[in-house]
């Protein structure tokens, strides 16, 4: 423990030494470095679907019967598939969708987890009480046969034009919203117990005793100290999301055909394991190993972010 | 002197437990406690952990709210949890009386921010009363963890300080510190109360430090007031028999073997279930039948009108 | 203990009544209705008789009041009839529970023995290179697409080497033990590595945290092998809280057994349900649905006693 006098650090030194640690304890961490590059030159690549069409003039969802199950060639690397489109064209569309729905739905559920955790846990008692009972119905659920009924529901009947409700930005928004609506608990539960140690604390009295409200000290004490923990399951949860809408598309009940998607690529090989066995290897493939680098950049930020390494402070 | 803070027929009864099928538990907490503390005045409350002597602090700080009774801040009654109060808290673990997500400036300045002073403002004053409890202005860009105990201890006071409070309610300020550092703080705290005219309520259950600083102490049992008088009357002819125990469990130098009949016997019974009459009838000496049949009333001992004692017998 | 066993009883019943009106809702916000579902492509329909017998079967009726009746005819032990079956729910359901229950058994059999091994050995050498590799293991099986698992297991082992059948039952019903076993040795592979992987990083954890505790220190400093210390004090004491994980993983079990079911075609709850739900078969996913939600609840109700009986240091609050 430094003494107040011994050196003159600069405004913001405190704080930032507090993440450079964190940044240099995750970047030891080969296995977490590796994934979260290979996490980035996948979604350049995915986001290269775009231009890459444009300038080699082929479009992913043009069918040509005539070109059905090509071997790997200079103009279609992975082949193409029962239909004449480019394999890999629709893997790097596929990735954009299950990218954008993995940050999507993480960013609805962390804030519907928060705000309904850090709620229950502040003012406590009744309120508490009856969320709590309600995070433990849903964790009671099978996941994914609800997840199916939820896919299943027909937008019609809620007040949607039958445009609107087969339009693609609808379709994409509606499995976010699926997702997010059976897996905000985990982050409730964080969320929750954290308020609950961090709400007690002197901090907070003092802050109370000089006249602060409840949403002063949500704002300014609590989220500030539970935001650690918070992140360490945001992080995992993008993976878990990912594995959802591809398990929800292979089952017919998330983004549907046209639009690519890893999982309902899948849905299709599936038909086709005897002619064309490649085709189911590769959307599984990236699968698999988007979810696991996710997963190994979690575990890193985990470990980085670990009170026990957190040289000096004492965290709650 | 004039009358700052009033406490009438203060009880704070708290639930515990209770819930599907549970019937709920009432703890009394504090039980029908009246006090007053004059301007510039310290007053002690002391007594064992468990004896509310906190709760009753954390009611005059406006942090829990009293179940009956009223409390008045120059005879002007402030209701519950909100409402002005010219309090200040001082905690007891300095480790966890500060964000250690904010700066220490931020920290010391968050009253005035909560009244809407501007950020330079409010940020200058900060340094200004660092000072005054003996931290260089450096330390106002400092993260807590950088601090001892006893420096965080300062930067809670100037936290205090900063406010322009007329009382601060210090809960056992000292006995987190080490023996070294604890007369430095309660120097600093002398020294506060010398220049600023604060009023302070002492919260302790060191009757070394409390006969130091207090002007008047109030002895709590089992949330019931059992005696209060000026330190003087108190330290030299305490009335009530767990007054004297108390007194009596201070080792001294050069007393020799206490009186054994006023050694505490026994455990301090539970809040849950209180005894009857005088609470304090199942370790006292002199307990006879009257004490587990009536409360005894806090009246004056005799021959002293400014030292009450709730005894039947007291000195 | 038994103030407390009735309490979370009252609870899960509250519990599953909230969740069947949720069910029944969300249910009743699938396509169509189950009267146009039941006459669609019938040429002599006309707008006036489908009226009728939407009035008939009480589809016209406000939610509540419909649910009202269901719940009331379902207290009565009448669940209805599938639209897809032509048969009562129940009847379609009883084999399927059977289908499931034998492939979770199966399961579970492979899985917390094995997870306990692995756990074990991990824990003795935390940081070694049987923990790195367990530890990949472990993360691989939660990264995993289960639907992918399965696809890969058939091109290998029924497709290109023809070693296993694709489908997870026999086609006749009279198969021998054996036959069926053979059928099943794909579809348990899949759950148990999707299912052991987060039993594993339990494991592991539980027991370094043991492996590091007084009283194995003491059981060690007696000079007891190895093998007897991590088996029968370590292993014993981290099994304890196990009992919770178990239960937990349940639902996502049951989630897994789905996708299994799907893809290998076996009549099991999970496929049942997902059959209901893509024919809109309204009863049928109801109950289907509901019935999994009272087995995971009741699960973990059964894992919180058990937990409670187990570990004396735990007080009932």
């Amino acid at each position: 423990m430094s003494t107040v006098t011994a050196d003159k650090a600069p405004a913001e030194a405190g704080r930032n030494s507090v993440w450079s640690k964190r940044w240099e304890r995750f970047r030891h961490n080969k296995l977490a470095m590796i994934s979260l590059v290979f996490l980035a030159l996948m979604a350049i690549a995915c986001a290269m679907a775009g231009p890459i069409e444009h300038f080699t003039g082929i479009d992913a969802n043009a069918t040509n019967l005539l070109r059905r199950f090509r071997p790997p060639s200079a103009q279609h690397w992975l082949g193409t598939d029962d239909l004449g489109r480019d394999v890999l064209l629709r893997l790097l569309h596929g990735g954009q969708v299950s990218i954008a729905v993995g940050l999507l739905a993480t960013v609805i559920t962390a804030v519907i987890g928060i705000a309904i955790g850090v709620t229950a846990g502040y003012i406590g008692g009744q309120f508490d009480n009856i969320l709590m009972r309600m995070t433990d119905c849903i964790i009671a659920l099978p996941l994914i046969p609800v997840l199916i009924v939820l896919g299943a529901v027909d937008l019609t009947k809620i007040g949607l034009s039958p445009e609107a409700a087969s339009s693609p930005a609808v379709v994409f928004l509606r499995i976010v919203i699926i997702i997010a609506l059976v897996d905000w608990t985990t982050i409730a539960r964080i969320a929750r117990a954290g308020t609950i140690t961090v709400r007690d604390v002197d901090y907070v009295r003092a802050a109370t005793v000089s006249g602060a409200k409840g949403p002063y000290n949500v704002f300014v004490h609590v989220l500030p100290n539970i935001a650690t923990p918070l992140i360490v399951a945001m992080t995992l949860s993008v993976g878990r999301i990912i594995l959802f809408e591809s398990t929800l598309s292979f089952l017919g009940f998330g983004i549907v055909p046209p639009t690519p998607t890893w999982g309902n690529m899948l849905t299709n090989a599936q038909q086709l394991i005897i002619s064309a066995p490649l085709l189911a290897v590769y959307p599984g493939l990236l699968i698999f190993t988007t979810v696991m680098a996710v997963n190994f950049v979690g575990d890193g930020v985990r470990s980085a972010f670990d009170p026990r390494s957190e040289a000096g402070s004492r965290s709650h | 002197m004039t009358e700052l803070l009033r406490l009438d027929n203060i009880s704070v009864n708290i639930p515990l437990g209770g819930g599907f099928l549970k019937p709920k538990v009432w703890l009394q907490a504090v039980n029908d406690v009246s006090l007053t503390v004059l301007r510039g005045e310290t007053l002690a409350l002391v007594g064992e952990s468990g004896s509310g002597k906190s709760t009753l602090g954390y009611v005059v700080a406006g942090l829990r709210r009293q179940s009956e009774g009223t409390v008045s801040f120059h005879g002007a009654p402030v209701d519950g949890e909100d409402g002005k109060r010219p309090v200040q808290v001082i905690f007891q673990d300095p480790f966890s009386a500060l964000d250690p997500r904010m700066v220490v400036g931020e920290i010391v300045a968050e009253p005035l921010r909560l009244k809407g002073v501007p950020s330079e403002q409010r940020l200058a004053r900060a340094t200004e009363v660092l000072g005054q409890v003996g931290l260089p202005p450096e330390a106002a860009r400092r993260y807590p963890h950088q601090f001892s105990g006893g420096q965080r201890q300062r930067i809670a006071i100037a936290r205090a300080l900063i406010a322009e409070p007329e009382m601060i309610v210090a809960d056992e300020p000292l006995s987190a510190l080490d023996v070294s550092i604890q007369s430095q703080v309660l120097n600093l705290l002398d020294d506060i109360k010398q220049e600023h005219g604060i009023s302070y309520i002492f919260i302790s259950h060191d009757l070394g430090v409390v006969r130091h600083l207090a002007d008047r102490v109030a002895v709590l049992y089992l949330g019931r007031l059992m005696e209060v008088a000026s330190r003087d009357d108190l330290f030299v002819t305490p009335s009530h028999p767990y007054t004297q125990a108390l007194l009596a469990a201070v080792p001294r130098i050069g007393k020799g073997r206490r009186k054994k009949e006023q050694i505490l016997k026994g455990e301090i019974p539970s809040p849950l279930s209180p005894p009857s009459g005088c609470v304090f009838h199942t370790r006292c000496p002199r307990a006879e039948d009257i004490c587990r049949r009536e409360r005894p009333a806090l009246l004056p001992a005799p021959g002293r009108p400014t030292q009450l004692s709730a005894c039947h017998f007291k000195d | 203990m038994l103030r407390y066993t009735i309490s979370r009883l009252l609870q899960a019943v509250l519990v599953i009544l909230v969740m069947s009106l949720l069910l029944f809702m969300l249910i009743g916000l699938m396509p169509g209705d189950p009267v146009e579902n039941m006459l669609e492509g019938n040429p002599a329909l006309t707008p006036e008789t489908m009226a009728q017998m939407r009035a008939l079967y009480g589809v016209d009726q406000p939610l509540y009041t419909r649910y009202g009746h269901w719940l009331t005819s379902a207290l009565h032990g009448d669940l209805g009839y599938s639209s897809v079956y032509f048969r009562p729910v129940l009847d379609v359901l009883g084999p399927a529970i059977v289908q499931t229950a034998k492939l979770l058994v199966l399961t579970e059999l492979i899985s917390i023995p094995l997870a306990m091994l692995l756990g074990a050995l991990a824990a003795r050498k935390p940081g070694g290179w049987t923990d790195s590799i367990i530890s990949l293991l472990a993360f691989a099986s939660i990264s995993l697409p289960g639907f992918w698992t399965s696809l890969i297991l058939i091109i290998v082992f029924s497709v290109k080497l023809g070693w296993l059948p694709a489908s997870g039952t026999p086609l006749l019903s009279d198969a021998s033990m054996s036959e069926q076993l053979v059928h099943m040795i794909l579809p348990v592979t899949v759950l148990t590595f999707f299912h052991v992987g987060p039993l594993v990083r339990y494991v592991r954890a539980s027991m370094i945290e043991t492996l590091n505790s007084d009283f194995v220190r003491t059981a060690r400093a007696k000079g007891l092998s190895e093998v007897t210390v991590v088996m029968r004090h370590a292993l014993r004491n981290a099994l304890i809280p196990m009992v919770t994980v178990l239960a937990l993983g349940f639902g996502s079990l049951f989630s897994g057994a789905l996708v299994v079911e799907t893809i290998f075609g076996m009549l099991g709850m999970g496929k049942i349900i997902y059959d209901a739900i893509s024919n809109i078969d309204f009863n049928l996913a109801l109950v289907g649905l509901l019935l999994a939600t009272i087995v995971t609840l009741l699960s973990s109700l059964l894992a919180d006693l058990a937990y409670a009986w187990l570990d004396p240091r735990i007080t009932l609050k």
